[in-house]
C-alpha cells in the first residue's frame, strides 16, 4: 500500500516503511540502474509491480516484464555487457529457468554493475520447492550477497553494484520470503543519474565464449574470485559483534532470530554475521573459529555456511566444535523462527527453553477440529467454469496435466483437474509423455502468461512429433497469481505502453496446430462442455494436438473494472422457494460465495463475495439461482 | 471483563488473522505506519501469493526497539486480532498467557463446511478452547459496525479502532487516523475513519 510514487522521493535521510521488495525497487532508483528485466514470481513479484508503476517517471530508465526468466537474464546481461547498470529479479525456481545464461555471464563478466535478485521461498508459501539458490553462486563462481531485512535489501543492493563493478562480474543477490515480504522503516538515500545511451564496444574474444575463449575465461573467473575473497575479508558486510564462549555464525533472516534468541536466553555470545556469503571470508571465519571452542551455525535450508566452516576448520587444523544441521541441532526444512533458533541453542547449552512451548503444543492438540480454509479459486473465477466443464465432458476420467498459476488450485475437490506438474510449461510436455504410453485421454491446462513464458517449444514438439493431446488455454488476460502483471497477450508493456497483443490462437495456428478453437466460459456452460467433448473426440480420431482457448478476464480485474465504471453490483441469489437443498451447487463448484444456511436449510449466496459469473445458474437443477435486477 | 494493562516489555507483538480478502494485510501496514508516526521501530510480516486466494491469512506487527525479525512465536503475542472466529482459533497458540484476543464474531463459512465435509465448531466450543490460552477475550460483531460505517469492506478499520481501543499498543488515535487518511483517498476515507471510530468506541464500552 506504500504508493509506488513514494519510491521516487528525492529526500535523503527520510525514513519510510517499506516492504523488502519495495526497498529493492527503491535501491534501483538510488543506484542509477538503467535497465531491469523480470518475470513475476512470488516472493519477488512486488519488485516488478513497483518498478512498472514508476518506470516512465525515472529519466533514462527501461523496465520490462520479460517473457520468462531466461529471457530476462539475457536482456539484462547484455545491457550490463554494453556498459549500463542492470538487474534481473525472479523467484528461486526462476533462476533454474535462467541457469544457462547465468553460467555464461560468470565467464564473460560485465562492463557495468549487474545484480541478479533471486528470492528463495523456505516453507514453500508459494513455490513448488524450497531449493537453496546459494549453491548457484558456488557452482558458477559468482559473488553473492544476502540481506537480512528490508533495510539491508536497499543498502546492500547498492553495495552489490559496487562489488559487481570492482570485479566486472554479476552479483547474485539472494533473498528469502521473510526478507521480501517484511516491512521495516528504510532510510532514503541520494538518487544517482543514469546515462541516456552508451556505445557498445566490440570485444568478441571476450563476449563470445567459443571453446578457445571460454578456456581462458575460466581461469580469469577463478582469478576474479580470489579478488572477491579479499573484498569478502574486508567488507563491513561481514562483521562480528558481542563477546562470549559461544560463537554464532549466521546470515540472512536467521541473523535476526539469532539476535532475538541471545536476548531471550540472556546469552553471552559472539555473532559473526555474513552479508557477503560467496566467497566467504576464509581468514575472518578461521580467526572466529579459533576464538571459540564451540560455534553454532544458523542459516535456513541447506548447510551452506556450515560446510564452509567445516572446510575452513579442516584446512586450518582448528580444534573447534561446529554445531549445526549435520548433527540435527537445526532443521534443513522450512523457514526458521526465533523458536527454532532458541530451541536449538537451548539444546546445545543443555537448558530449558525460556518459554514452555511443549505446554502450548499440548494445549493445541486439545483444540476442537478446525475446518480447513485453503486458498481457492475466487468467486467468479472463469477457471471454475472451465474446469467444471472439463470434468463433466471427460467424466473425470481423462488425465489432467496442470501448470503453474492460480489454476493449479483446481487440484482441490470437487474440480480435481490437476494430476501432474513439474514446472512452468510442463502441462504440454507431460501430456505428450502420457499420451504416448497410455490409451487415456489427456487434457492439459495452462494459463495465458505461462503459455507465453514456456509453452511454445512444447507445442512445437506436440505438433511435429504428433502427440494426441488436448490443450485448454485458460486465458484470463493477465498474470493473475503473482498480482496481475501484463504479458505478451495483454497489449501492455512494462513501460506502460499500449502495443499490439499476440493472439494465442494465431500463435498456435502459426506453430502448425490444426485444431484451434476459442470459447467464452461464461457464455453457456452446456456449449463449453460440448466444445471440450468435440475436441477430445477430434484428437482421438486425428491423433495430433488440439487447442481450445477459454477466454474471460480474471474475476478480480472484472470486479475492479465494474467498480471504476460505477456499475452497481448485481450479485446472483438463490430463490429459497425454489431451492430444494440438493446442494449440487455446493458440491460441484465449491464457490466461496455460496454457503448452506443450516437455519433455513437452503443454499445462500453471500452478495458481498459474489463476482457475478453466473456459472451456478447452469449447475442448479431447480433453476433457483437468478441475478438481481 | 478484566482490565487491560499496558504492556511494559520493549516489543509489543500484534498478530492479525482472517480470511484472504478481508483486509488483514492493509490493517497490518496501517498499524505499523501509525506506530512509526509515534516514533517507534516496527517490523511487519506478511504472506502473499497463494494465501490471498480466500485462504487463511496471518500478518504480524512488532513494535519496539527490540523488534528485528517479523515472526511472532507461540505464546508471544500481546494482542491477537481475529477477523473471523475459526481463523482466530487457528492462531490462538500465538497468544501470551496474559495476552488479549480481539475477535469479530461474524462467521465466514469455509467451503469444506458448505460441502458437508467438515463441521463449523460451536461458538461455545471456540470460546472455551481459547479460554485455555488466555482469559482476556473481547468479542463483538465487527461486520455489523462496518456496515454501519457505510461498507462491509471497512471491517479492517473497525478492528483497527478496536485494537487501538485496547490500550495495549503504543499507537495514538491521532497517528492511527493519520495513517488511514494517508492511505485511503476521497469518499472512502470518511467511511474508513467512521469505521475506526466505531471500533474504538465499541472497545471502550466493552472494557
Amino acid at each position: 500500500m506504500t504508493r509506488p510514487i513514494e519510491l521516487l522521493e528525492d529526500a535523503p535521510g527520510k525514513k519510510i516503511l517499506l516492504l523488502g521488495n519495495e526497498a529493492i525497487a527503491r535501491g534501483v532508483v538510488e543506484g542509477g540502474v538503467r535497465l531491469v528485466a523480470v518475470y513475476p514470481g512470488t516472493p519477488s513479484s512486488e519488485i516488478g509491480n513497483n518498478l512498472t508503476a514508476i518506470a516512465t517517471r525515472i529519466p533514462n530508465f527501461y523496465f520490462e516484464f520479460s517473457t520468462n526468466e531466461k529471457v530476462a537474464m539475457e536482456v539484462a546481461g547484455a545491457a550490463a555487457v554494453a556498459g549500463v547498470r542492470s538487474m534481473i529479479a525472479c523467484k528461486g525456481p526462476g533462476l533454474n529457468v535462467a541457469a544457462d545464461p547465468f553460467f555464461s555471464l560468470a565467464y564473460l563478466g560485465v562492463r557495468a554493475g549487474m545484480v541478479m535478485v533471486v528470492a528463495d521461498d523456505p516453507s514453500m508459501w508459494s513455490s513448488q520447492n524450497e531449493n537453496d539458490s546459494r549453491y548457484y553462486a558456488l557452482m558458477a563462481n559468482m559473488p553473492m550477497i544476502e540481506p537480512s531485512d528490508p533495510i539491508e535489501a536497499k543498502s546492500m543492493l547498492l553495495d552489490a553494484y559496487d562489488i559487481s563493478e570492482k570485479l566486472e562480474l554479476p552479483v547474485l543477490f539472494r533473498t528469502t520470503t521473510r526478507v521480501n515480504h517484511s516491512r521495516a522503516p528504510v532510510e532514503l538515500g541520494p538518487i544517482r543519474d543514469r546515462p541516456a545511451k552508451v556505445e557498445f564496444i566490440k570485444d568478441p574474444f571476450r563476449f563470445v565464449p567459443i571453446p578457445f575463449v571460454a578456456y581462458g575465461r575460466h581461469a580469469w573467473l577463478l582469478d576474479q574470485m580470489r579478488k572477491a575473497r579479499k573484498i569478502s575479508e574486508q567488507t563491513p558486510l561481514n562483521s562480528s559483534a558481542g563477546n562470549g564462549e559461544l560463537g554464532l555464525l549466521t546470515s540472512g533472516i536467521a541473523y535476526n532470530y539469532t539476535v532475538e534468541a541471545i536476548s531471550e536466553l540472556k546469552l553471552e555470545a559472539e555473532i559473526l554475521k555474513l552479508g557477503m556469503t560467496h566467497p566467504v571470508p576464509d581468514e575472518k571465519i578461521s580467526a572466529f573459529l579459533r576464538r571459540h571452542g564451540r560455534v553454532a551455525i544458523l542459516e535456513e535450508l541447506e548447510p551452506f555456511l556450515e560446510t564452509q566452516a567445516r572446510r575452513i576448520a579442516q584446512m586450518n587444523n582448528i580444534d573447534v566444535e561446529i554445531l549445526g544441521k549435520e548433527q540435527g541441532y537445526f532443521p534443513r526444512t522450512y523457514e526458521y523462527t526465533p523458536r527454532i533458533v532458541i530451541t536449538g541453542l537451548s539444546h546445545i547449552l543443555n537448558r530449558n527453553t525460556p518459554i514452555n512451548w511443549q505446554e502450548i503444543d499440548s494445549k493445541l492438540r486439545e483444540l476442537p477440529d478446525i475446518p480447513p480454509r485453503p486458498p481457492l479459486l475466487c468467486p467468479g473465477c472463469p477457471h471454475r467454469a472451465t474446469y467444471y466443464a472439463i470434468r463433466v465432458a471427460t467424466r473425470g476420467k481423462a488425465i489432467y496435466p496442470s501448470d503453474i498459476g492460480c489454476y493449479t488450485l483446481s487440484i482441490a475437490p470437487p474440480l480435481e483437474t490437476a494430476d501432474i506438474l513439474f514446472d512452468m510449461g510442463s502441462s504440454i510436455t507431460t501430456a505428450c509423455g502420457i499420451a504416448q504410453v497410455t490409451d487415456q485421454d489427456v487434457v492439459a491446462s495452462i494459463g495465458d502468461s505461462t503459455f507465453f513464458a514456456s509453452a511454445l517449444p512444447g507445442i512445437v514438439n506436440a505438433v511435429y512429433n504428433r502427440h494426441p493431446i488436448n490443450v485448454v488455454v485458460l486465458d484470463n488476460r493477465t498474470t493473475a497469481m503473482t498480482g496481475h502483471q501484463p504479458h505478451p497477450g495483454t497489449g501492455l508493456t512494462g513501460m506502460q505502453e499500449k502495443v499490439t497483443p499476440l493472439d494465442i490462437a494465431d500463435v498456435c495456428k502459426g506453430l502448425g496446430v490444426n485444431y484451434v478453437r476459442m470459447v467464452k466460459p461464461f457464455d453457456s456452460l452446456a456449449d463449453l462442455v460440448s466444445e471440450i467433448r468435440e475436441m477430445v473426440q477430434w484428437t482421438r480420431e486425428n491423433r495430433e494436438p488440439a487447442v481450445l482457448i477459454s477466454r474471460e478476464p480474471c474475476a478480480l480485474l472484472a470486479a475492479i473494472e465494474r467498480q471504476q465504471e460505477g456499475v452497481a453490483p448485481r450479485p446472483y441469489r438463490v430463490n429459497p422457494d425454489l431451492c430444494n437443498a440438493c446442494k449440487r451447487c455446493l458440491h460441484r463448484l465449491s464457490c466461496p460465495a455460496i454457503y448452506f444456511d443450516s437455519d433455513t436449510g437452503k443454499a445462500v449466496i453471500d452478495d458481498t463475495l459474489c463476482n457475478e459469473c453466473g456459472t451456478c445458474t447452469s449447475v442448479c437443477p431447480q433453476g433457483a439461482i437468478d441475478q438481481e435486477r | 471483563m478484566t482490565r487491560i494493562i499496558r504492556n511494559t516489555t520493549n516489543v509489543v507483538n500484534v498478530a492479525i488473522t482472517g480470511v484472504g480478502g478481508q483486509g488483514v494485510l492493509t490493517l497490518a501496514e496501517l498499524l505499523a505506519k501509525a506506530a512509526t508516526f509515534d516514533g517507534h521501530n516496527v517490523r511487519v510480516g506478511e504472506i502473499h501469493g497463494m494465501a490471498q486466494r480466500g485462504g487463511h491469512v496471518l500478518c504480524t506487527v512488532r513494535i519496539g526497539d527490540g523488534a528485528m525479525g517479523p515472526i511472532i512465536d507461540p505464546g508471544m503475542a500481546h494482542l491477537l486480532v481475529g477477523f473471523e472466529p475459526i481463523e482466530t482459533l487457528r492462531e490462538i497458540q500465538l497468544i501470551a498467557p496474559d495476552g488479549c484476543v480481539l475477535m469479530s464474531s461474524h462467521i465466514l463459512t469455509p467451503v469444506a463446511v458448505s460441502m458437508g465435509q467438515a463441521e463449523y465448531p460451536s461458538h461455545d466450543a471456540i470460546v472455551d478452547a481459547m479460554g485455555k490460552f488466555t482469559t482476556r477475550i473481547v468479542e463483538f460483531n465487527a461486520v455489523e459496525l462496518a456496515d454501519k460505517a457505510g461498507s462491509p469492506n471497512s471491517l479492517n478499520m473497525v478492528m483497527f479502532g478496536a485494537a487501538v481501543g485496547t490500550g495495549l499498543i503504543p499507537v495514538s488515535q491521532d497517528s492511527a487516523l493519520d495513517s488511514i487518511r494517508n492511505a485511503i483517498p476521497g469518499k472512502l476515507q470518511e467511511i474508513n475513519t467512521a469505521a475506526f471510530n466505531l471500533g474504538l468506541v465499541q472497545l471502550k464500552e466493552l472494557l
